[in-house]
């Protein structure tokens, strides 16, 4: 049965009254948007997989918000990987209420701009103005409407022209328990031939699956100015029983470089939107997704490539392994526009299914409108190869032994891509899965 | 000739794949020290044996036995197999990609061992044996197979029974894809294995390999049976003449 949660937001709260006018008339839009836009249409490929009644909210349901027991010792070891030398700098967003930064110091004296959105919107207005829901916002979608008007306060960072900053800038976002509703957003702009490692973490969220689930819906906003390198990074781990939504859109610059990884293994349901637009020659964007689903998870994630200039590249390699009654549905669209000669876009999205019983669906979408470009695209649904079984078999390594090496190396060369101190803890999610299959 | 010990015997062996029947009643017993060359036409049936040996789960023995050293291998899976002492080196060896040879022959080892090798033992182990086998020091982190020439993949499957140390090796083709100079390394690889207490299967088509391992045995597979056996000289008939010339002479016999 789909019930109808399409419940309105009022005409007057506090959070759309946040911030300086130009803020508060984008608010308003927001939420008019919201309201009027019907929920998405189940005949969209976007919406085909998952129903859109689960991301509506009741805004009165959002209580106080508590944290999950667990967060304190990510941000302990987060601390640890700061002072240790491997971090540039930490951030820590509680459900968008409270937000701390730490070392930021050395950054800021580089002139390097990290703070709350609320802070730059005061204190970097033309910024915040000129990049602010220009790539994520209400015409984008009626959850993006929804973002853009009730979030309360979100992470802002500008990296100035010609500054490279060595090691990841680690995001740690934590939603609240069971009813929490958050919104949290981030803003960034990788200045001219500057260089930037963001980690963007979410965690957090109801652990009881009896209990309404936390809430999180999210928004992403990147842009690479001309030779700019970006690296972009999103963990979500939130617990069993959070809902989970994301738009990510990224802007790419002439001669930038976009790498974008997207690590899935949390939430009971999650979609994440995620999306490169590259918007002059020699903008590149590397996007590379890996996703482990176990217990009743449901995951819906959708990449988009879009080629809007000529002589641009992109590639994108997702990668999704599925245990239990886990399902995943991969939508991959590629665009490249009339006048984009000379692209090379490549997409490929491997499902490895672990047992019967686990479901993945693979869409991927060529929109191309012109004939001057090399395209590919693959995809697999399957098993575990039983040829790789054997062969492993065969000398000596027992059946689950084998299928556990098998999945590790599907993974691996994806955790290689991954910053050094996230890595170790990518790779234990991975082997948490593995152990009960 | 008095003190021969079996080592690997299997009888009246019939494989499945498919539905369809690719062997059709096979026995050999290979006593201890003895090196036996499984010669026949493409589509013979020579690696649906091999695997059905090694306990492929496509290749279903519909009847007959199979032992090593006097105990049944027929219910056991391919790791068990492997563990008692049973290794195939395979025509196509698959690619695993992301799982690096150095990480797989550990594991492997550890399988048959019980308990982990040392690292530096296993390090120097790999290394001396890749040095033998002159497989670049490179290879250990490479992902095993993956992108691997032809010859790679059959100097790797050298790799992983020198270091196994089985006591039966079944070598479906290694020699195929190997240029002169390789073929040469892989066969005294084959022989430094080689010993008075195991025992060797060579499926080959050809005798440039018998020319380095030399065989105690040659049978000729066709059509899913063992249809003449002879010493080391029948390889040698072999290349000269064909197997035409051994379908003749089962027409004549049959006609006699
Ligand atoms: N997995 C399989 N599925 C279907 N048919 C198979 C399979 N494996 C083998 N066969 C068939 O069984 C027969 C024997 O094949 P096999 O590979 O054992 O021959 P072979 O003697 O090793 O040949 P070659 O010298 O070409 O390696 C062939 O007809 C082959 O098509
Ligand atoms: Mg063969």
């Amino acid at each position: 049965m789909n019930k109808n949660n399409d419940i309105k937001i009022p005409d007057i709260i506090p959070e759309l009254e946040r911030g300086p006018l130009w803020l508060k008339e984008k608010r308003y839009a927001s939420r008019e948007a919201y309201n009027r836009t019907p929920l998405p249409s189940r005949s969209l490929h976007l919406w085909r997989y998952t129903d859109p009644n689960k991301f509506t909210i009741d805004r009165e349901k959002a209580v106080d918000m508590a944290f999950n027991e667990g967060y304190d010792a990510v941000e302990k070891m987060e601390l640890n990987h700061l002072k240790e030398g491997n971090l540039a700098a930490l951030a820590t967003d509680l459900g968008g209420k409270t937000i701390n930064f730490y070392g930021i110091e050395k950054l800021t004296a580089q002139g390097i701009v990290i703070s709350t959105l609320s802070e730059a919107v005061e204190k970097h207005h033309d910024l915040v103005e000129r990049y602010l829901y220009r790539l994520v916002n209400s015409h984008t979608g009626k959850f993006e409407a929804l973002n853009g008007a009730l979030w309360n306060d979100g992470i802002f960072m500008y990296i100035p022209k010609n500054v490279t900053i060595e090691n990841p800038i680690h995001l740690l976002r934590e939603s609240g328990l069971a009813n929490s509703v958050q919104f949290p957003r981030l803003l960034i702009v990788v200045g001219e031939n500057a260089e930037l490692t963001v980690i963007d973490e979410y965690g957090g969220g109801s652990q009881n699956e009896n209990k309404e689930p936390s809430y999180t819906n999210g928004a992403v906003e990147l842009f690479g100015l001309e030779n700019s390198r970006t690296r972009y990074i999103m963990l979500q781990r939130q617990q069993p029983s959070a809902t989970f939504y994301l738009n990510h859109r990224a802007l790419v610059e002439k001669n930038a470089d976009m790498l974008t990884i997207t690590l899935a293994f949390g939430g009971a349901l999650s979609k994440h939107n995620f999306g490169v637009i590259l918007n002059a020659p020699g903008a590149n964007s590397n996007m590379y997704g890996l996703l482990f689903g176990s217990d009743r998870q449901h995951f819906d994630n959708h990449t988009l490539h879009r080629h809007l200039s000529g002589q641009t590249t992109s590639n994108i390699n997702f990668k999704v392994a599925l245990s239990d009654k886990a399902v995943s549905a991969y939508t991959g669209l590629i665009r490249i526009d009339h006048k984009a000669k000379n692209c090379e876009a490549y997409q490929e999205n491997r499902n490895l299914l672990l047992n019967k019983g686990t479901k993945a669906e693979t869409i991927p979408e060529l929109e191309i409108l012109n004939e001057d470009v090399m395209c590919s695209h693959g995809a697999t649904v399957g098993p575990v190869d039983l040829s790789q079984v054997f062969y492993l078999c065969s000398r000596g390594i027992s059946h689950t032994e084998a299928v556990k090496m098998i999945v590790n190396g599907f993974v691996n060369n994806t955790i290689q891509k991954v910053p050094k101190d996230l890595q170790e803890r990518i790779q234990t999610y991975v082997t948490e899965r593995l152990e009960h299959i | 000739m008095s003190d021969k010990k079996p080592l690997f015997v299997f009888k009246d062996v019939h494989v499945e794949v498919e539905g369809k029947e690719v062997v059709k009643g096979v026995s050999l017993t290979i006593n201890k020290g003895e090196i036996h060359a499984v010669m026949g036409p493409n589509g013979s049936g020579k690696s649906s044996l091999s695997n059905a040996l090694m306990g492929h789960p496509d290749y279903t023995i519909t009847k007959g036995e199979v032992s090593l050293n006097g105990k049944n291998v027929k219910e056991m899976s391919a790791d068990e197999r492997s563990r008692a002492g049973m290794f195939l080196a395979f025509q196509y060896p698959t690619a695993i990609p992301g799982v690096s040879v150095a990480n797989f022959l550990r594991t492997a080892l550890k399988a048959h061992r019980g308990k982990d090798a040392d690292m530096s033992d296993f390090r120097k182990l790999l290394k001396a044996e890749m040095k033998n086998l002159s497989i670049d020091p490179s290879f250990a982190t490479r992902y095993l197979n993956d992108g691997f020439s032809g010859g790679e993949k059959k100097r790797v499957e050298i790799l992983q029974m020198s270091i196994l140390n089985p006591k039966i090796a079944l070598l479906d083709e290694t020699d195929s894809g190997l240029d002169i100079d390789a073929l040469k390394t892989v066969s005294e690889g084959i022989n430094r294995f080689h010993n008075e207490e195991n025992g060797i299967l060579l499926v080959t088509h050809y005798q440039r390999l018998l020319n380095y391992v030399k065989p105690d045995f040659v049978h000729v597979l066709m059509d899913g049976r063992f249809v003449k056996s002879g010493g080391p000289e029948l390889a040698l008939k072999l290349e000269e003449s064909g197997y035409d010339w051994v379908e003749n002479e089962i027409r004549q016999k049959a006609k006699v």
